[in-house]
């Protein structure tokens, strides 16, 4: 069993990014369960034809986890994939990483952490421990960056790095990083920018995905891009991604960028 | 975000925040204290309250609810776990409830002050303990007396005086008071109220008519502060400690009250002496303190009430360990020669 986590800054792409690598993991006959792990909860929409699953938060808080089955808070979207929306409090009280811990433990009480790959598609940085939680414990054991060529995504990813090498200096801490993402806003060199990145970082480039309108309109039919236009070019990126994915045997202890060097880097691709 | 530290020494009179407000609001006879909390957090606490008080042989069980958060609770916020709590603690037949946060309640940020302010037919006074925020147990002595002062009325002064914040937790807290009530005695005072020990609301409502604020030490000099500037009190900083403490607390308090204490302070002077002579059997023994306090004024109290018995300080071996810890006024240090004259013929 492959466990992914997909983090990066808020609004570049994650769950777009993981609700079409999902789709794509599928097609190759694989059993895959996608955990939203953000209180937004839209992580796994595009999946289920636009609509907004219970959250595992929203239950918990109405019946008390006592009451609450599997078949409430597991729901079955594109060609199969099982789809889970942590959720979390209303913005402003409590404590949401909490929350996300919480809805693993009803995951693995249950059983059903399981399938051929998890992907955790996780909120725009790692503010808190509970939302560190996905890499610690042995949940997601393979990290991967999603980041534009932006000052401010390679910033959120940079600061990722640090917290999986603090992570992975833990005894028996299995989180690694296993490669970037460059989901692109279409910047020139953005793809050479982002490899040099991904290779200071002591990491790689998994797939480069350039800005396509086609995203767009999938999400106006409520569908990912592999159901929407299985035959356009950015479906075959997904495809690519999916493949490189169960590929992948490289996993790093990252090294992240003092924020000088990063500006400097970024400078240089002007 | 705070700059300061836990405490590192742990000792009751350092420790957790929480208790030290505690050790206050469970004094209060007529009124319930919330612990906006997980369980642990009450049950710890009444725990070590119920086993001091029996040090100081009160057997009473302290009125405590805890709000028993979960993690739901902390998920979603705990606000209405307080809301309904509240609501069943002022329908017990109690006239006020004080509301006192725990490290998890602060981290999560619930409004406490603002869950308080509602309309709960009696009034709800929050008290901020979170103890994570660098607070120690003296913090949470004085966030409390501050919070219970300021449901106090302003009055018209009368003649008492008022004894702030005692230790209520401190094994012979009941014999300072008196050597306090002795001493104002011998000058002709009345106390006006303990604030606070074993007091009911109504006592508590006479504060604002004290002339002057007593405090039990320096610590609380916040509170009275704001007791001076709530109610225009003057205060004294602390209870006395050592011999020519007390006469120079006898010359304070005189001074603040416009009595003349030249004779009050000769008769304690006299006393003294006889204290002394009490333990001429002592007198020159070599010895050597066991630890040495934390606080100045200790070992300042007890250096000097064994320079006036001439025992003999040194680090030869096989020397009587014996205790630097005077406890308040003369009589305070008349119990410590009497450990040390155990110390010594043990």
């Amino acid at each position: 069993m492959k466990q992914i986590a997909l983090y990066g800054k808020g609004g570049i792409g994650k769950s777009t990014t993981s609700a079409n690598l999902s789709a794509a993991l599928s097609l190759m006959d694989l059993d895959i369960l996608q955990i939203g792990c953000d209180p937004k909860r839209d992580s796994t929409r595009m999946l289920m034809h636009g609509s907004f699953i219970p959250t595992v938060m929203d239950l918990v808080r109405t019946r008390g986890d006592a009451a609450i089955s599997l078949s409430d808070i597991v729901f079955t979207g594109f060609n199969g994939v099982r789809c889970v929306e942590a959720g979390g409090p209303e913005p402003g009280v409590g404590c949401a990483g909490r929350g996300i811990i919480a809805t693993f433990q009803l995951l693995e009480k249950f059983g059903d952490l399981k399938g051929d790959v998890i992907v955790y598609d996780v909120l725009g940085d790692v503010v808190c421990g509970g939302f560190a939680m996905p890499m610690r414990e042995g949940y997601a054991q393979e990290i991967y960056l999603v980041t534009s060529g932006e000052l401010m995504s390679l910033y959120a990813a940079n600061n990722i790095c640090k917290a999986i090498k603090r992570l992975a200096s833990r005894a028996k801490s299995k989180c690694r990083l296993a490669g970037v993402i460059c989901n692109a806003k279409g910047e020139p060199r953005e793809e050479e920018l982002v490899r040099e990145f991904a290779e200071r970082v002591n990491s790689s480039l998994v797939e480069y995905i350039p800005r396509d309108r086609v995203v767009q309109l999938a999400e106006l039919n409520k569908k990912t891009v592999i159901e929407y236009d299985p035959a356009s070019a950015q479906a075959a990126r997904y495809r690519s991604l999916a493949a490189r994915v169960m590929e992948n045997t490289r996993m790093t202890i990252p090294t992240p960028l003092e924020i000088d060097d990063l500006e400097h880097l970024a400078y240089r691709y002007i | 975000m705070t700059s300061n530290t836990s405490p590192t020494d742990i000792s009751r009179f350092r420790g957790c925040t929480l208790t030290g407000a505690l050790s206050v609001t469970t004094h209060v006879r007529d009124a319930v204290s919330v612990i906006h909390g997980p369980r642990g957090c009450s049950h710890h606490n009444l725990s070590l309250l119920h086993a001091t008080g029996l040090e100081n042989d009160r057997v009473s069980i302290p009125e405590l609810i805890s709000t028993g958060l979960s993690e739901t609770d902390i998920i979603f916020g705990g606000e209405e776990t307080l809301r309904r709590t509240l609501e069943s603690a002022a329908g017990r037949d109690v006239r006020a409830v004080y509301v006192l946060s725990t490290c998890i309640i602060d981290t999560i940020g619930d409004d406490v002050c603002g869950v308080c302010a509602g309309d709960y037919g009696i009034p709800v006074i929050p008290v901020p303990t979170a103890g994570f925020l660098g607070g120690s147990f003296q913090d949470g002595v004085n966030n409390a007396l501050t919070a219970i002062a300021g449901t106090a009325p302003l009055s018209r002064k009368e003649a008492g005086i008022n004894i702030i914040g005692e230790r209520n937790l401190e094994y012979e807290v009941e014999e300072n008071y008196r050597e306090i009530h002795r001493i104002l005695t011998n000058l002709g005072l009345a106390i006006n109220i303990r604030f606070l020990h074993t007091s009911s609301l109504d006592q508590i409502s006479l504060l604002g008519a004290g002339r002057l604020n007593i405090l039990r030490e320096p610590g609380l000099v916040p509170v009275g502060e704001y007791l001076r500037q709530r109610f225009g009190t003057p205060y004294i900083a602390s209870f006395p400690l050592g011999l020519s403490g007390t006469l120079t607390f006898i010359k304070t308090v005189s001074r603040a009250c416009g009595v003349d204490g030249k004779r009050v302070a000769e008769e304690e002077q006299s006393l003294q002496e006889e204290i002394l002579n009490e333990f001429s059997d002592i007198r020159g023994t070599p010895v050597v303190f066991d630890q040495t306090p934390d606080d100045p004024e200790s070992i300042h109290a007890a250096e000097e009430a064994a320079g006036m018995l001439r025992l003999k300080f040194g680090n030869i071996a096989n020397l009587q360990a014996i205790p630097a810890a005077p406890s308040v006024g003369t009589h305070g240090i008349r119990r410590m020669l009497h450990r040390w004259r155990r110390a010594i013929h043990a």
